[in-house]
């Protein structure tokens, strides 16, 4: 098994994070940048990852990158912060911090096989549009599966 | 004759039935069978389940990957967020014989194997790839000449080009082609190809604010190119463009009423559907004075 820390160590190894050459190609690029001015920030995020981690694992700002993959494309250095985020995260999650919104959809996910709850009558629903039945989870085999493949350990993580 | 296996999603079948109509009845005039099965778990965010085990996220998101290898048949996705996790994992593993090596460990804890052959598409990549906008034209019997239309590309179908492989990252092209092919003017405008923050930020409160902000930027940006529609490829996209406008009139008293459709809507209609068909009612911004207009109805 390739450790997840690892892989960060490859990631940020690899494409030497020291590469940044602080054109804020990435900060330019990102909706959430936009968005939230002030707050969010991917290039000053990148530098925490090498330069202040425990506290980075701790901040919000790292659950809030929206994965668009901008910054990733332009990046002139070949650096991937959309994906260095979503490992620095596992380190958070690591540590079991992860933040109540996000694993209450992941609990649903664990139950219901699918991210959004489905009502049990929606069948009727979709068939008074002539749409086929989807079953209010994915079959109990497949459930059994993905619960598998996620292990105990992390659905006690996530409390699912 | 062409077959799919169909992956469902979430938000799709559940939030946006109007565009699972309208897909359904615009692959059943051209003919493409959608088989289906009941087996395929959620697509697994990258931005949750990876984020808590980038592993065992990369091996759910497989699972669906391997099923498809087995049935031996192309995925098709509706939602672009589906097609950019399963793209994803499909090009971190066939770039990673360690990560697959790992990945498949876990899948053979349940029985099943990624070997790497699966293709995977979306409704806009399959009719762009099979048809071509030049093919599409020619289906066109009943072309929408005076529809303005301004497409919005969403991120995952393009974004990153490496896994996505379908348009140029930075000028994409293809979904104007699209809708060029259907007689309907395709409208160019600066927020084109912005990012809606639909499908990937769950933070709660601040994540749905930075959400509507951006719509708003958007829709202000539409609403002056002067387009009478937008039209999107993710639903996802959709949704936030059309309660992002609901939610606007509430706090800001803006009155946008800019329709928010597929692409496929715009095909079908060129092909001469019924809007109904196309679940065309089912829109929550009302597209009725606009399908007037355009003499369909």
């Amino acid at each position: 098994m390739v450790n997840t820390k690892d892989l960060l160590a490859r990631l940020l190894d690899e494409k030497k994070l020291s590469y940044c050459q602080d054109c804020g190609s990435c900060t330019g690029s990102c909706p959430m940048a936009k968005a939230l001015p002030g707050m969010y920030n991917p290039r000053r995020l990148l530098q925490r990852v090498s330069q202040n981690l425990p506290e980075l694992l701790k901040s919000e700002e790292l659950w809030l990158c929206a994965w668009c993959y901008r910054c990733t494309e332009r990046c002139p250095q070949g650096i991937q912060p959309t994906e260095i985020f979503l490992l620095t995260r596992n380190l958070a999650s690591k540590e079991g911090r992860i933040p109540e919104n996000p694993k209450a959809i992941m609990r649903e996910i664990m139950r219901s096989g699918r991210s959004v709850s489905v009502p049990n009558d929606f069948d009727e629903w979709r068939g008074e549009y002539g749409l086929p039945p989807i079953g209010a989870t994915i079959s109990p085999k497949a459930i059994e599966e993905q619960r598998k493949i996620f292990g105990e350990d992390l659905l006690r993580r996530l409390d699912a | 004759m062409t077959e799919y296996l169909l992956f469902p999603g979430c938000v799709a079948s559940v939030r946006e039935l109007g565009y699972e109509m309208a897909m359904r009845a615009v692959f059943k005039r051209l003919d493409v069978n959608l088989r289906q099965r009941d087996d395929f778990n959620c697509c697994m965010p990258a931005c949750l389940v990876h984020s808590v085990d980038y592993e065992r996220g990369l091996a759910l998101t497989s699972r669906n990957l391997a099923i498809a290898e087995q049935e031996d048949l192309p995925l098709m996705t509706l939602c672009s967020s589906c097609f950019g996790n399963l793209s994803r994992a499909k090009y971190l593993l066939d770039h990673n014989p360690e990560i697959k090596e790992d990945v498949n460990k876990l899948l053979g804890e349940v029985g099943r194997e990624y070997k790497g052959k699966v293709r995977i598409e979306h409704v806009v990549t399959s009719l762009y790839k099979d048809y071509s906008p030049d093919g599409l034209r020619e289906l066109s019997v009943k072309p929408l000449t005076g529809l303005r239309a301004a497409p919005f590309y969403g991120c995952h179908l393009f974004l990153p080009q490496r896994y996505s492989g379908f348009d140029d990252a930075e000028f994409p092209q293809k979904l104007d082609r699209l809708i060029e092919s259907t007689g309907a003017t395709s409208i160019d405008y600066h927020e084109k190809t912005a990012c809606c923050i639909g499908c990937g930020s769950f933070f709660g409160k601040v994540s749905e604010e930075a959400g509507l902000k951006l719509a708003e930027t958007i829709l202000d940006d539409v609403k002056e190119s002067g387009a009478d529609a937008i039209v999107a490829t993710c639903p996802f996209c959709m949704m936030q463009l059309e309660v992002g406008q609901i939610k606007l009139k509430e706090s800001k008293g803006k009155e946008y009423g800019i329709p928010v459709i597929h692409f496929v809507d715009v095909l079908g209609l060129s092909m001469g559907v019924k809007p109904e068909e196309l679940g065309l009612d089912l829109r929550r911004v009302d597209v009725t004075p606009l399908l007037k207009r355009l003499n369909r109805i």
